[in-house]
């Protein structure tokens, strides 16, 4: 039986592991390529980089993380942040990334995920959807970019839909309302979007405990879940989480009862 | 040993070459891994890795692309029997033809078809089947005590992602299958020649002891 993927998600700043909130007062956290190792080791079902630099120059040193994790690192890799254009999503997955998640830059060039999805299969287009609520919206819900602080008056469950079309693999949607709350993730959001496209969607954005990624899944359907901060915390661990998802019913994928 | 992993422009070819040395290292094994698409390292090669990301008429086309290979893995395969594994697209382009995108011809080695997944109703949870079947997955198995399943049991996952499942009629050539909805064949063979749907270069732990069967094996 398919397992639901717990995903762990790092936020990669200069080639460091940074913690902080809304991406203001980052500190360093740590080497990213250890930190994958360790979670792949410990039962991450996928590891996911952010890149979150801020110039071109600067993302050179995302590569060298890259290539370094795919080297001891045997799950799949998945790469966002700053993904321009197809010569990017190209040294991306050179460097070692299994997938590329395309957020703004879908947005603003909406046939880069068709170009890409041509070019290297949809297996590794990730659509990263930021939505936020706005009841003027058809669906509820209005797609962001920057991180949430512009609004593109494109509605999200339509962006969704038109983004399966042009060949993403699957959609990593936050809730711009809940992320780094720990309230719990966006059930309604969620449920709109996985109920509406056939691809499976990752819930990401307010998880603050193994329940709200039980609930997430039984409430509203997300084939995987992903968190960052209450893993880095040391709050909880994949094995706390994916203990709790079994024990409510979720098939998950074994991992080291040790750690 | 010489291992030619086959370089056709496929996009994984790293993940596949780092897993595969990471198990040499860890086994001391005898091996000398190439990444290659010259035929004169690839005749004198005694083992092949056929990689595969994308959509099978890419993989097929990269692979025409580069004249004579395709006969030569033939050559070296069928009638000289040194031993192969195709992974994912590497497995698809096994058997005789695909219908993604376009009827496309394999390499004809097994029976079969590959074609869209067709998932019926709700999974356990009342979640829609997603497609593509994307994330970890056991195995069910159907040919006991093949030596590349050695010490690997039906609790273990892999990790899968595809959109085309292979409909045959010659069950025997199926090692193990997989279950999304329904079943879906996760590894085929005969003889000397295996491929597996799943990407063993992706799979943890159990992906590592799968290559390691597969390194040591001695059909």
């Amino acid at each position: 039986m398919l397992s639901t993927r717990v995903i762990a998600c790092l936020d990669v700043h200069n080639g460091r592991t940074v913690k902080g909130i809304n991406f203001i007062n980052l500190k360093d956290a740590g080497d990213p390529v250890e930190q994958a190792k360790k979670y792949s080791t410990i039962g991450a079902d996928e590891i996911c980089f952010l890149d979150i630099s801020a110039t071109h120059e600067k993302r050179r040193a995302m590569f060298n993380v890259i290539s370094k994790t795919a080297e001891s690192c045997f799950v799949p890799l998945t790469v966002g942040g700053g993904v321009n254009n197809i010569n990017d999503f190209r040294d991306l997955l050179n460097s070692g990334a299994d997938k590329v998640s395309i957020n703004s830059s879908a947005v603003y060039n909406p046939n880069l995920i068709k170009e890409s999805s041509d070019k290297f299969g949809n297996q590794c287009v990730v659509l990263a959807i930021d939505a936020t609520e706005n009841i003027n919206m058809p669906s509820g819900y209005e797609i962001t970019t920057h991180g949430g602080r512009k609004k593109t008056n494109l509605d999200a469950l339509k962006w969704a839909k038109q983004g399966e079309k042009n060949g993403a693999g699957e959609i990593l949607l936050t809730s711009m309302g809940s992320d780094g709350t720990k309230k719990g993730y966006n059930l309604k959001l969620t449920r709109l979007i996985a109920e509406n496209v056939s691809i499976p969607v990752i819930a990401s954005g307010g998880a603050g405990s193994p329940k709200d990624m039980v609930e997430v899944v039984l409430k509203a359907g997300a084939s995987a879940v992903l968190a960052a901060s209450i893993f880095h915390y040391g709050i909880h661990t994949i094995h706390s989480v994916k203990k709790h998802m079994f024990n409510n019913g979720i098939f998950v994928r074994e991992c080291d009862q040790n750690e | 040993m010489n291992l030619a992993i086959i370089d056709y422009g496929s996009g994984n070819l790293r993940s596949v070459e780092n897993a595969f040395k990471n198990s040499v290292k860890n086994n001391n094994l005898n091996f000398t891994i190439q990444v290659t698409n010259k035929l004169d390292l690839i005749s004198k090669a005694d083992h092949f890795v056929l990689p595969g990301v994308g959509s099978f008429p890419d993989c097929k086309k990269g692979l025409d692309d580069i004249e004579g290979l395709v006969e030569l893995l033939r050559t070296e395969v069928i009638n000289k029997r040194k031993k192969f594994l195709g992974i994912c697209v590497g497995m698809q382009l096994m058997v005789d033809f695909s219908l993604e995108k376009k009827r496309t011809k394999g390499f004809c080695w097994l029976e079969g078809h590959f074609k869209k997944i067709k998932t019926k109703g709700l999974d356990y949870l009342g979640r829609k089947y997603k497609i593509p079947h994307m994330g970890w997955n056991n195995l069910q198995i159907d040919y006991n005590n093949h030596p590349v399943l050695e010490n690997i049991s039906e609790n273990e996952q892999f990790y899968f992602v595809h959109s085309y499942a292979l409909d045959c009629r010659q069950t025997n050539q199926i090692i193990a299958n997989t279950n999304y909805s329904h079943k879906i064949p996760a590894i085929i063979g005969k003889e000397n020649y295996i491929g597996v749907q799943f990407h063993p270069e992706k799979s943890g732990n159990s992906g590592q002891k799968f290559i390691y069967n597969w390194l040591k094996w001695s059909p």
